[in-house]
């Protein structure tokens, strides 16, 4: 320290000037794309790309005030960071989410002409990137608030029925509206079949990836062949990897009559699995063998030093001090299966990837939507479930 | 009673420890010092068979240690080490009670013998019992290590520099209160330490070791005497000796009675060492001390004249010797 610092500060000095940088740029880019960017966009029919109108068109005077008001509330607010006003962001955070459906209803009421049934409403580039922004916004305010990963998740399901119950009741003339209604039964069977095939190819990679890494570590010399491998599998493009199972599932299930009364074959299930299975080891298996390895070697020296037979060691010492570093494996895996299982539909396995693919295919952007918003909601939810779960298991509890 | 038998121990072409002979008696207090590297630590790990010996004999209570099963033998041989070696996952308590829980005592059993510990070592229990060791200090985390090491109620103690990582005031309160709890137990306790002053101030016997061998061994006193070569010599202080000498003997061993003469104004209690009346007599320019009891009343008298012709004598006694 100075002797300048030592010194007493004199009282009239001004106290500095320390916004939290990043919210005040995130209010001001939500902001600026809520005036600049595409509110709403209206189609005739299924096919023909939209018109776009502004925000003013969208929801009117008085919708655009009440818009920019609360994004200008939250940049006051980030300028002068406490507690207090971090808790009121949270607050303008959740409104704006939950105002959000209603302004799609107001330009729906306002723009769609209601004699035209095939007309219909799209969701515009200030919406998308309005609700990106906020949820940037979240995590900012969820590490300095501390709380724990669990909180911006419950909030977020919390919002997500609320847009869910405004969908159902008012927003039909919304195009991702009527693509679901015209397919609800598919959708929700692709939504389980997404969600086995994700289990599955989870639940057996975590079982394979802890063998293969308690294997790895008694045997020095199978890990470098194993790790090798699975690099290497991890670099073919999961569409070729479909492709390569496709021949050789095929034979098989011609030849050998028992896997194909399992439902073996060269496309479906089958070769979706062995290539996801395939893909999560990587993964499953690193984040296993370091997190056993990590565990500290003193600690294991004094659990042997204490009289711990092998197995006491492993069960009640190693294993669940590796616990959280392996649930960060179970949910980088997690995440990385629910967005590659997308690309099984193209083999027939289904999963929301279906919805993707067609749209695609029929130039219809909105069933593209309709496959990807599921998609990302679940990966987001599983993220943030298994993160909190491994955040709780922290040993004693620390961060 | 622990006992090794040119005892060598070899990693490979290394030569970690060479042809240790070593008899600790039940209930004594031995301390290996050395360099680091020196080999103190293998030899420690070799009596609870956390490494296992190349050549010679260790014996436990007569027996060898590889007729018994490793784990047993660990169970019932308490072990402290410097980074605690706790569980970070386990609250103090369940640290504590790790060893009984093996051993299968009952819950409630356990539970008292935690308690109980936690007493004798300074640690709260309302306040302590289920904190985890990432929440302890330094010290409070030493004192579990060493109330887990005891649980079992061990008749052994190893110690590997249980205090090294503390600060100087922390680890001074936890060697005195070792010193105690060592002179209401009597364990048998190897403890290795690089620090001198450490084991002089707690063993009964001193080994001291270089190169994997020992190179002089004997109790405290005997070393500083007559240190057996320029290596022991410097580790015991050089200069510094005579002083860590006078730090081993206390006041009353060397007071006479109180003579007729003038009464001497600074006092200092008997159960003091002479280096702290060697240092009273500095700070207070004299040299003469009344020394005290505890409740304060003169018993006899110190002079610096005796304290260094007593320490002449003892020279000559042991050069006759």
């Amino acid at each position: 320290m100075s002797l300048i610092d030592a010194l007493p500060s004199p009282s009239f000095k001004r106290r500095p000037w320390h916004p939290n940088v990043v919210l005040l740029c995130l209010s001001g880019a939500m902001l600026a794309a809520a005036w600049l960017l595409s509110f709403v966009s209206v189609a005739p029919n299924r096919i023909v790309s939209g018109t776009a109108f502004g925000m003013v068109d969208a929801i009117s005077w008085p919708g655009a005030a009440l818009v920019s008001l609360l994004f200008i509330a939250m940049a006051a607010l980030s300028s002068v960071p406490t507690s207090r006003h971090y808790r009121a962001m949270l607050g303008i955070i959740i409104l704006t989410l939950l105002l959000m459906p209603f302004g799609l209803m107001v330009a729906g009421h306002w723009l769609v002409d209601p004699s035209l049934p095939q007309a219909r409403l799209g969701i515009g580039a200030a919406y998308w990137t309005v609700l990106f922004v906020l949820l940037l916004c979240l995590v900012e305010l969820r590490l300095r608030l501390g709380l724990s990963r669990w909180w911006p998740t419950l909030l977020l399901a919390g919002v997500g029925i609320a847009w869910w119950g405004c969908a159902a009741l008012w927003l039909d003339r919304l195009a991702l509206v009527q693509e679901f209604q015209a397919r609800e039964g598919q959708f929700y069977q692709a939504i389980g079949q997404h969600i086995a095939l994700v289990g599955t190819a989870v639940g057996v990679s975590v079982v394979l990836g802890m063998l293969l890494a308690m294997l790895m570590r008694r045997y020095q010399r199978l890990q470098k062949i194993a790790f090798t491998l699975l690099n290497f599998l991890q670099t073919i493009p999961s569409l070729a990897l479909f492709g390569l199972l496709l021949a050789p599932l095929a034979w098989l299930a011609a030849n050998v009559p028992p896997l194909a009364a399992l439902g073996v074959s060269g496309i479906g299930n089958a070769p979706a699995l062995i290539a996801l299975i395939a893909y999560s080891l990587l993964p499953m298996v690193r984040n296993t063998y370091i997190a056993l390895e990590e565990v500290s070697a003193e600690t294991l020296q004094a659990a042997k030093a204490m009289g711990m037979r092998t197995g006491q060691r492993f069960w009640q010492v190693r294993f669940p001090l590796a616990l959280p570093v392996l649930l960060e494996g179970v949910r980088i895996t997690a995440v990385q299966a629910i967005g590659l299982t997308a690309v099984a539909a193209l083999i027939g396995a289904g999963g929301l990837g279906t919805f993707i693919f067609q749209g695609l295919g029929q130039a219809a952007m909105d069933m593209v939507l309709l496959g990807a918003m599921p998609i990302l909601i679940l990966a987001l939810i599983v993220d943030a479930g298994l993160g909190a779960l491994a955040d709780a298991l922290r040993p004693g509890g620390q961060e | 009673m622990i006992e090794l038998s040119h005892v060598s121990k070899q990693f490979g072409d290394d030569i970690a420890v060479e042809d240790i002979t070593l008899r600790i008696a039940k209930g004594k207090f031995c301390a290996l010092v050395g360099t680091s590297g020196c080999g103190k630590s293998t030899t420690l790990r070799m009596i609870n068979r956390l490494i296992e010996h190349s050549s010679g004999d260790i014996f436990l209570d007569g027996q060898a240690i590889e007729q018994y099963d490793p784990v047993k033998l660990r169970r019932r041989i308490g072990y402290v080490i410097q980074s605690t070696g706790l569980f970070p996952h386990w609250n103090v308590a369940r640290n504590i009670g790790l060893v009984p829980r093996l051993l299968k005592w009952p819950a409630t059993e356990i539970n008292t013998r935690v308690e109980e510990l936690m007493g004798v070592l300074g640690l709260p229990v309302g306040e302590f019992a289920h904190k985890y060791p990432h929440q302890l200090s330094g010290g409070q985390a030493q004192r579990v290590g060493v109330a887990r090491a005891l649980a079992a109620d061990p008749d052994i103690l190893l110690m590997d520099e249980p205090f090294g990582a503390l600060d100087p005031i922390t680890r001074e309160k936890l060697q005195d209160e070792l010193a105690k709890l060592q002179a209401r137990l009597h364990k048998t306790i190897v403890f290795v330490t690089h620090d001198m002053d450490e084991a002089l101030k707690l063993a009964d016997h001193l080994v001291v070791m270089r190169d994997g061998r020992i190179v002089q061994q004997g109790t405290p006193l005997a070393l500083l005497q007559q240190p057996a070569d320029p290596f022991v010599e410097s580790l015991l202080g050089g200069l510094e000796r005579g002083l860590k000498q006078a730090a081993l003997t206390r006041v009353k061993d060397h007071m006479t009675s109180l003579g007729p003469s003038w009464p001497a104004q600074s006092r200092i209690p008997a159960d003091f060492s002479l280096r702290q009346a060697l240092s009273m007599m500095l700070r207070d320019h004299c040299d003469r001390l009344t020394v005290v009891d505890q409740g304060d009343v003169p018993i006899g008298e110190l002079s610096l004249r005796r304290i260094v012709k007593e320490a002449q004598l003892d020279k000559v006694s042991q050069r006759d010797a």
